[in-house]
């Protein structure tokens, strides 16, 4: 049955939308301002155990011995599992690229601090803490990998010996004569940038009750999981069992951003629960955990670009060469992190050719997670910081350079050199809202007056895309097959006309429950308090991936709004046959069954509903009884990658531009935001208020990723941030108020003209603290090129351009 | 181990007798023995505040406080703040303000604000930041948890205001 999903609001089958486009109170709140939210850690089951997990204090060493033979006599214990009971229940982690993977603990050798070593499931936590103190193990201390650009080398020590090499992948994407645009260039301009590790740091850290079933050795996994089709899909494969033998029942989660990670505790728990014959088994992942262990750290860049450029400002060719440090192993998406910005490799500009030299490196470092954007936020700071640097080379202003190089209002849709297709924009239009929102020429006017008081201020503008609705065929050249991303949802009607929405995901926080809300209310023409949604385990669910990439609010306005369709072409047969019409002349109006022409003649809904449930014998022949629908949404027009990486990968192109001045202490090297202001264009903006929350949260932690968070390790590649007194996360005083504007050019190829807006500013606010920091050093001729720029490092940058001025340093 | 202590404390107004563990942190002591799971944990030393109850009346780190040391005492936690089953006033300025997204860290946020409220009801920007500059929220960005204090101080002294949520 071929449906036609609405392409606008006035497609909507109701007098007028009341609740989509409104920034609507969100139905999760109630729940989670009372506390009532059933977190994971809330869940108790009977019989329950805790797991506790020894993990390795050592980045690289043999595994001589593990001797659990005290812990296990320890009063509370029910089960002990080590790398032993990995090998033999458990298979090394599918892994991008392929064969980088291990078991979820250790087995011959660690290879990074915090890897599992050895669980106990007991009692309590307090019990299983106890005995996984006295766990054993006599380890062989090896030379560990901790500098990755020295790893790529022939001599030192290999993470994996097997492999012969550290390095991962390394590969050169060429799209365009790029060459020529270099040797045709009137200026080029190469910089070096580093870009070091942090991660999502949800306030709720990874947890998991598994309870294996010894009679059918299946296994139920209760888990806050981001996506729980395809972490099922994957405990399964890992674990060796069917795929329907694991089902995972997603519970609300306390944030993700990509890195909620939890694989190898999951999968610890699961043997855990084998072992001890059955017993559910709860595993927490406490916050130290997380940060050394846990899915917690992306994005550990080496970058070399060049930018060639005709001397009145355009930009002709971009060369990107990369190396990232994987980590151990490659389980974990950490190279997806690499190639996602192919998506948006040139940005917002018509930068006609480019080459992307790409190399990825193992080391003794926890493997590398998803983080909200996915890579491109470090490739948009590298790319934003060569557009300004182009602007100095040639006396242009920042935003002209810009402006100079966006791709025109006209030209949409747009094919980018690494081939990914931008659905609309206007990209000027965005610029100039927000340098009128800014007042731009008043910030130059008090960067000037700041700066002959002797105040170190500076301003920067910047551009960037957030590729939105992510497609697998965006990451084939790291080994992710295929193309299709289903998200699917059931919507039924009982006999009282309430409705029911079944989903396939677990809150995470963006507020989609209300979209999905606010779908159906206007749909069907009811209230909010008439609907509620519901969230199926994977052994129920339409096919579903849940948020990711950008692309839920598209995807299941798309399943929603499906499902709507095809119960409303249900709903008119029955009517029609009611009427003893043809299903042509009727249609469903503001939550009625009308005759099209014949005035008078209609059912409200719940009786078409009511009649279905229980007058089976009055349906016409061939109308299933059951007045629900089901539909799962794919993005349309998606392609399969090329040899050069080349597809249409991403559906949706949202863009912002944001204008930010700060002030450097010169004593300290404390960076303070004086004026932060965002324009941005993501389509139609079904819910304005949680689009705006997507925004501000996205902005902090662009300001963290600036300015704050990084995971340290030493020259032992032993981590130094195993804290929140360590890795500081932004507060209330380090983000600043915003000014906020908005453009909106509607996609033509989502439903409701939507676009993907959910990792938002992480995309451009890193570029933006970092360009005002490099405005402010300008007359000090420095440059800071290493994220975070942490007050040590910029207070050296400014000590060594001018020792007087920073005095005896900080203490 | 050590020998288990019987302590008594009062929680939202219910007294509860209980036998502990000296070791038992007073955030699974709520959330475990008397299942008040709305107190959520997130560091487990001290430095998130999402697990941030108030001990009588003043605002403590449940993770960092044994369930002994509060032995005689009166707790409040965030299933005490609803009165004849209708949200409290501040819970009603987070919902309008949307100042919450994934609602982990909100239980730690409301019994903050409650005690700065109660202690300074109509506070100053500067005072707002100050009271929750130990709050870690990653998912808003603040400023919409900033509006919700306000909306809240506006509410609790009697002004008719709505938040900025739109309703049909």
């Amino acid at each position: 049955m071929s449906i036609e999903i609405p392409k606008t609001l006035d497609d909507l089958p109701n007098s007028s939308p009341r609740w989509v486009g409104r920034g609507v109170p969100r139905v999760e709140d109630p729940h989670l301002v009372t506390g009532r939210t059933e977190f994971i850690d809330n869940v108790v089951l009977p019989g329950m155990l805790h797991a506790a997990i020894l993990r390795s204090p050592i980045a690289h060493a043999r595994i001589r011995s593990v001797d659990t033979s005290q812990a296990e006599k320890l009063a509370g214990v029910f089960a002990v599992v080590t790398g032993e009971d990995a090998k033999r229940w458990s298979l090394p982690s599918p892994t991008m690229p392929e064969e980088w993977g291990t078991h979820c603990m250790a087995t011959d050798k660690v290879r990074y601090v915090g890897e599992p070593v050895a669980a106990v499931a007991a009692v309590n936590r307090y019990v299983a803490e106890d005995a996984i103190e006295l766990i054993a193990v006599d380890y062989e201390p090896l030379e560990p990998v901790a500098d990755a650009v020295k790893a790529v080398g022939p001599d030192g020590p290999l993470v994996m010996e097997e492999k012969g090499t550290n390095v991962m992948l390394q590969r050169v994407f060429t799209w365009g004569e790029v060459d020529e645009a270099f040797a045709d260039a009137d200026r080029v301009f190469t910089e070096k940038f580093r870009w070091h590790r942090l991660g999502a740091n949800p306030m709720e850290t990874f947890g998991v009750i598994a309870q294996w079933d010894p009679v059918d050795e299946s296994l139920t996994l209760r888990a806050s999981v981001q996506s729980a089709l395809h972490f099922g899909l994957g405990r399964a494969a890992v674990l060796g069992l069917a795929s329907n033998k694991v089902r995972v029942i997603p519970h609300p989660h306390g944030g993700s951003f990509g890195g909620k990670g939890g694989t190898r505790g999951c999968d610890v728990a699961a043997l855990l629960t084998r072992k001890a014959g059955g017993r559910p088994v709860k595993w927490i992942e406490d916050r130290s955990e997380y940060l050394t262990g846990g899915g917690s750290q992306s994005w550990d860049r080496h970058y070399e670009v060049s930018l060639a450029v005709k001397n009145d400002g355009r930009v002709t060719g971009l060369h990107v060469k990369l190396l990232d440090d994987m980590g151990a192993t490659g389980e974990a998406f950490g190279a997806v992190n690499t190639v996602k910005p192919l998506a948006c490799f040139t940005g917002p500009y018509a930068i006609p050719v480019a080459r992307y030299d790409l190399t990825l490196v193992a080391t003794n470092k926890l493997p590398q997670s998803p983080y909200r954007g996915m890579g491109p936020p470090p490739h948009n700071y590298v790319l934003e910081q060569m557009m300004d640097i182009a602007a100095r080379g040639l006396d242009m202003d920042l935003a002209e350079i810009r402006r100079v190089n966006f791709i025109p209002k006209g030209a949409f849709p747009y094919t980018i050199p690494s081939g990914n297709e931008y659905d609309s924009g206007d990209y000027e239009a965005v610029l100039d809202k927000a340098l009128e929102l800014a007042d731009y020429p008043a910030l130059r006017d008090q960067q000037a007056a700041a700066r002959a008081e002797g105040r170190c201020v500076g301003i920067g503008v910047v551009s960037a895309i957030e590729p939105g609705v992510f497609d697998w065929n965006a990451y084939a050249v790291v080994g992710a097959q295929g193309t299709g991303v289903p998200e699917g949802a059931t919507v039924s009607i009982d006999v009282l006309g309430k409705i029911t929405i079944r989903v396939g995901f677990a809150m995470e926080g963006q507020g989609q429950y209300t979209l999905a809300t606010q779908l159906v209310a206007d749909y069907f023409c009811v209230g909010f308090e008439d609907i509620k949604v519901v969230v199926l385990d994977t052994h129920s669910a339409p096919p579903a991936f849940g948020p990711g990439g950008s692309r839920l609010g598209v995807a299941l306005t798309g399943a929603v709004l499906g499902a709507c369709e095809r119960l409303k072409a249900k709903l008119v047969k029955v009517a029609a046959g009611l009427f003893q019409m043809d299903a042509s002349q009727v249609d469903l109006v503001d939550g009625n069954l009308v005759a099209k022409d014949v005035p008078g003649v209609e059912m409200p809904m719940a009786a078409v509903a009511g009649t279905m449930l229980g007058r089976s014998d009055l349906l016409p022949p061939g109308v299933d009884p059951r007045p629900e629908a089901t539909y799962v949404w794919t993005a349309p027009g998606r392609t399969e990658a090329d040899e050069q990486g080349r597809a249409k990968t991403y559906l949706t192109a949202a863009q912002a531009v944001h204008v930010v001045m700060v002030e450097l202490d010169e004593e300290t090297g404390l960076v303070e935001i004086l004026e932060y202001c965002v324009v941005d264009d993501c389509g139609t903006r079904l819910n304005p208020a949680t689009v705006e929350g997507q925004t501000e949260g996205s902005i902090a932690q662009g300001i963290g990723a600036a300015l704050l968070e990084e995971y340290v390790y030493d020259d032992q590649a032993q981590i130094l941030t195993s804290s929140f007194m360590d890795y500081l996360l932004p507060t209330v005083n380090e983000v600043p108020a915003m000014k906020k504007g908005i453009v909106v050019t509607p996609s033509p190829f989502t439903p409701l003209g939507a676009k993907g807006c959910g990792e938002g500013a992480m995309h451009t606010t890193p570029a933006a603290v970092l360009s005002a920091i490099n405005d402010a050093l300008l007359p000090l001729g420095v440059r800071a090129n290493e994220v975070p720029a942490s007050p040590n490092r910029l207070w050296t940058l400014i000590h060594d351009a001018k020792p007087q001025a920073a005095g005896e340093g900080p203490r | 181990m050590t020998t288990q202590q019987t302590i008594s404390v009062t929680v939202n107004g219910t007294t509860h007798e209980a036998l502990v563990d000296p070791r038992t942190t007073l955030a699974d002591f709520l959330r475990g023995e008397l299942a008040l799971t709305g107190t959520h944990v997130g560091c487990e030393h001290g430095v998130c505040g999402a697990c941030t109850v108030l001990l009588e009346g003043r605002s403590v780190r449940s993770c960092l406080m044994l369930a002994v040391q509060a032995d005689g005492t009166s707790l409040t936690t965030v299933e005490g703040m609803e009165e004849d089953g209708n949200l409290h006033p501040i819970q009603l300025a987070f919902v309008e303000e949307h100042g919450l997204q994934c609602g982990f860290c909100t239980p730690g946020f409301l019994m903050t604000v409650r005690e700065l409220l109660e202690n300074s009801p109509d506070p100053s920007d500067e005072e707002i930041r100050d009271a929750l500059g130990g709050q870690i929220c990653r998912c808003t960005g603040y400023q919409s948890i900033l509006r919700s204090v306000k909306l809240a101080a506006a509410k609790l002294q009697g002004a008719p205001l709505a938040g900025t949520t739109e309703s049909p």
